[in-house]
Order: structure tokens, then C-alpha cells, then sequence
């Protein structure tokens, strides 16, 4: 397996410690006074996004982790999973919804979605920062209430997410929604 | 500086020229400081063909040449110091192999200097008055290494090695130290002496070394020198033992240097780090943002 050795090791590199995938998220290199030089190593789980410290004597070899991110537009869901298709190769791979997890709800067809294979199988889809969705379900706007600053109701949108709209948004509209945090963004039609 | 010269827009260069003016202008200062002192400045070379031997300092070295490219100018100030030379200072480039780092770089500018006949509470005080030039009057507190660790992470010295206490340093006690203050750490573990002598405290072998720190950085390395060259040839011995237990090569251990290093009077000598007294002056944690030289 190939390695890097911790003076290599920056920002956006993927690494195995103790047998688990993480980001480099950041490298300190730290030698005080004549003592031997080590370097602190910031590391962001690769599935589960916790992040770790850890120590490591300056030079050693830390095992780079096989991961590839690729761009993958999402064809279909099925009971399976959902398909996504890489637009280069045209190659396709069936990804279940335990390995999605969350952003199920933001499962658009024909979007393209950021998948992480880690040792060969696909372990993460993000999606795009910002989706545009079409509001299937929500309650109409009372009149009046928009005097006192935006108002929101609860909405439920095409992907299947619950999301919080102003209250002026109605069905069969299209809102545009931060999937970081599911934030209503704007009205887009 | 991290841009390239070729990215370098108008302000930026306004930026470096009104920099390094301000740096010119610490370097007359420093000058100033040693000269009103009566001490002389020295040009030692930067090339040697034998190595100044630390087990955790790595030297660039020219094959083709076969020189190495000094870490401090501590040797060839020693030789002058033998012949009679009296007080000396040096303000060069020093170089090491693989330290790069927000607080470190391969190259970086060292002021190092010698005062003979000088205690160590004497050198301590005229440190921390050169120190004071660039980060201002800041009140001077000093503890010695094992109440620092008690102090800062309640560890006693005496249960740990010098690999972990290394560590523990590293990460706990020094981003602690210095804070609105010069802090000097005084008395380090004789396993640490380095070139210092040792003495007895309370009861333990000390090496009468020290450092100082502020706001976390560690500025000045000094010591009450040592002048006998038998211990000194030991400790170069069990410092190349120690590379080759890290798996570096040992170093050549410069014989000239033992042998006049008998007749170095008795004296104290520190070395500090220009560019990180530039970090303090200009309020930057990146050594990047005073070295303005784009890569």
C-alpha cells in the first residue's frame, strides 16, 4: 500500500490510522527546543466526520487510505438502492441506502452527487450545497401573517425531506434549500 | 509570504518594501544592543567540513562538496573564543534539514552571542533585555523545567523519559508559557544538557541551560558553556548513539573543536531566533508573514 510520510501529509489527503479512512484536515509540525521533532496530525473521519488528534514522530510513514471521489449523476432509486452513473465512463454502481444514510432525502434524479469509494466500495454521497426542489406538500398561507417578519410552516419537498418554507411558498412550487442544514434558501418558481 | 513573485500585486510589494525596512531597521537595533555592550560582531563561515552534533538537528549537506551548512556558528565561535577573541556576537542564516512549520523554516536568521566572565542569571537578564527590543518592556517570569511541568501539566518530570516529557512540552507546557511575560525556563534535566554544564540543585544534576518563551514561542536557547572537552567528546558519542538508534547516520565529530575547547574561558553564550522575535513584533503565528521572500 502506498504511504506518505508525515511532512508530505497536507490538507485533502486520505489516510488509514488504526484501520479506519480519514481526511488530513490540518498538520502541525511541532519541535521545541532540542528535542525530537513530531508532528500533530488533524484527521476527519471519513464516513462518520469525526475528527481526531494524533501524534506522530516527524518523517514517519502514515498508509495513504484507497479512496477515490468521484462526480456521479443519480439515475434511479429503486428498492435496492439508488443508481448512479459516472458521465465520463458511463459506468454505473448500485449504492444502498444504509451507506447514504441522511441525504437520502436530498435524492434527485438526474443531479450529480460527490461519492466517496473507499477500498473500491461507495461509502458517502453528498449532494450539491444547493438543491432546487418542487414543494409536494404544505398547508396554504394564512393572510396576514407576513407583516411580522418572515413566518415559516413546515413543508415536505420532492426528495421526500422536511423542510421549513415561508409561509407565502405554496405546492407545486420550487424552493431552493442548503442541504447542509436543510435551510430554506429562495423561491425559484 | 506565500504568493509568488509573479502574483505579486502593487500593495504587496508597498507591503515587503515597508516590511523590510522595519527588519533592517531591528537588525541596526540588535547591533546597536552588542556594540553599546562592548561586544564585537564575528563572521564566522557558514561551510564547515565537520558537523556540529545534535541527536535531533539534521544538517544540509553538499555532496559534492562535502560541507555541511552550519546550524549555529556555536564551534567557530568557541574556536575564536579560545584564542582570546572576548565578548562576541553573529547575526547569520542557519540551516536545518526538514524543520518547516508555522514556526520554523530550513533557513531562518540566528543572533548568537558569547559574554565572558558572565553568570547565568547574568545572561538570563541580558537576553531577555535584547528580547525586550522587540516585544517591549514585558515583565519576566521564571520557573525552572520542573515546575513548568508541574505548573503547566501537572506532570512530574522525574516519572517520565525525555521522549515523552519531549512530547508533553510540545503540545501542553510551551503554548502555555510566556503569556504577557517573558518566561525563562531555567535548570533542565542533565539528559538535556546539550553544551551546558551541570550542576547540583537541591539535591539534582542539573544542566544550568535555558530557554525563553513568549506567547508560546520559544525564542532563546543559552547556557552556561562547557569548557571541558572529555565530558564533551562523551556527549557527542552518545548523541551520534542516539541517531543510530533513529535510524540517521552519525555525524563527524569535529576534533579541532575538542581540542581547543579546554581553553574557551568561562563564559555564557545564548542563540535566538531573529525571525520568530519578528513573528512577536508584527503579532503573527505564521513564521511565513516575516520571512518575505515568495517561494
Amino acid at each position: 500500500m502506498a504511504q506518505a510520510s508525515t511532512n508530505e501529509l497536507r490538507p485533502g489527503y486520505k489516510v488509514e490510522v488504526d484501520g479506519q479512512p480519514y481526511f488530513v484536515t490540518g498538520n502541525e509540525f511541532v519541535k521545541p527546543g532540542k528535542g525530537q521533532a513530531f508532528n500533530r496530525i488533524r484527521l476527519k473521519h471519513l464516513m462518520t466526520g469525526r475528527v481526531i488528534e494524533k501524534t506522530f514522530k516527524s518523517g514517519e510513514k502514515l498508509e495513504l487510505a484507497d479512496v477515490l471521489e468521484t462526480d456521479m449523476r443519480l439515475l434511479y432509486t429503486d428498492q435496492h438502492g439508488a443508481v448512479f452513473m459516472d458521465d465520463n465512463t458511463y459506468e454505473q454502481v448500485t449504492i444502498p441506502f444504509d451507506n447514504i444514510g441522511d441525504n437520502k432525502r436530498w435524492l434527485k434524479e438526474d443531479l450529480v452527487y460527490d461519492v466517496i469509494f473507499y477500498n473500491g466500495q461507495p461509502v458517502t454521497v453528498d449532494p450539491p450545497t444547493f438543491i432546487e426542489v418542487k414543494v409536494t406538500e404544505t398547508s396554504p398561507g394564512v393572510r396576514g401573517d407576513t407583516a411580522s417578519g418572515r413566518v415559516m410552516k413546515p413543508a415536505i419537498v420532492e426528495t421526500g425531506a422536511e423542510v421549513q418554507v415561508p409561509i407565502f411558498v405554496n405546492e407545486g412550487e420550487v424552493v431552493r434549500i442548503d442541504t447542509r442544514n436543510g435551510e430554506y434558501d429562495s423561491r425559484v418558481s | 509570504m506565500k504568493a509568488k513573485w509573479s502574483e505579486l500585486t502593487p500593495e504587496m510589494v508597498n507591503m515587503i518594501h515597508a516590511f523590510l525596512k522595519i527588519r533592517a531597521g531591528m537588525l541596526t537595533q540588535a547591533r546597536l544592543f552588542f556594540s553599546e555592550r562592548g561586544i564585537t560582531e564575528v563572521d564566522c563561515p557558514i561551510l564547515s567540513s565537520k558537523a556540529s552534533v545534535d541527536a535531533h538537528i539534521d544538517l544540509i549537506y553538499s555532496e559534492s562538496s562535502q560541507v555541511y551548512l552550519h546550524s549555529s556558528p556555536e564551534y567557530g565561535m568557541k574556536k575564536l573564543l579560545a584564542q582570546g577573541s572576548g565578548d562576541i556576537y553573529q547575526l547569520s542564516h542557519v540551516f536545518r534539514k526538514g524543520e518547516m512549520g508555522k514556526k520554523h523554516r530550513p533557513e531562518f536568521m540566528m543572533a548568537e552571542w558569547y559574554r565572558c566572565g558572565f553568570t547565568y542569571d547574568q545572561m538570563i537578564e541580558e537576553t531577555c533585555s535584547f528580547i525586550q527590543l522587540f516585544v517591549g518592556m514585558l515583565p519576566i517570569q521564571s520557573l525552572s523545567y520542573k515546575e513548568a511541568f508541574k505548573k503547566y501539566a501537572n506532570v512530574d518530570i522525574t516519572t517520565k523519559s525525555d521522549e515523552e516529557l519531549n512530547e508533553i512540552l510540545g503540545l501542553h507546557v510551551e503554548p502555555q508559557l510566556g503569556n504577557e511575560c517573558l518566561t525563562v525556563i531555567t535548570n533542565y534535566p542533565a539528559s538535556q544538557c546539550a553544551l551546558a554544564k551541570t550542576a547540583h540543585v537541591d539535591g539534582e544534576r542539573v544542566a544550568k541551560r535555558f530557554e525563553v518563551y513568549c506567547r508560546g514561542l520559544e525564542l532563546a536557547n543559552g547556557y552556561d558553556e562547557l569548557t571541558d572537552s572529555a565530558e564533551q567528546k562523551r556527549r557527542f558519542h552518545e548523541a551520534n548513539k542516539q541517531r543510530k538508534q533513529l535510524g540517521k547516520q552519525a555525524l563527524p565529530i569535529d576534533d579541532e573543536f575538542l581540542s581547543i575547547l579546554d581553553s574557551v574561558p568561562d563564559c555564557c553564550g545564548v542563540a535566538v531566533g531573529f525571525d520568530r522575535l519578528m513573528m512577536l513584533r508584527h503579532n503573527t503565528e505564521d513564521i511565513a508573514d516575516v520571512i518575505f521572500y515568495p517561494v
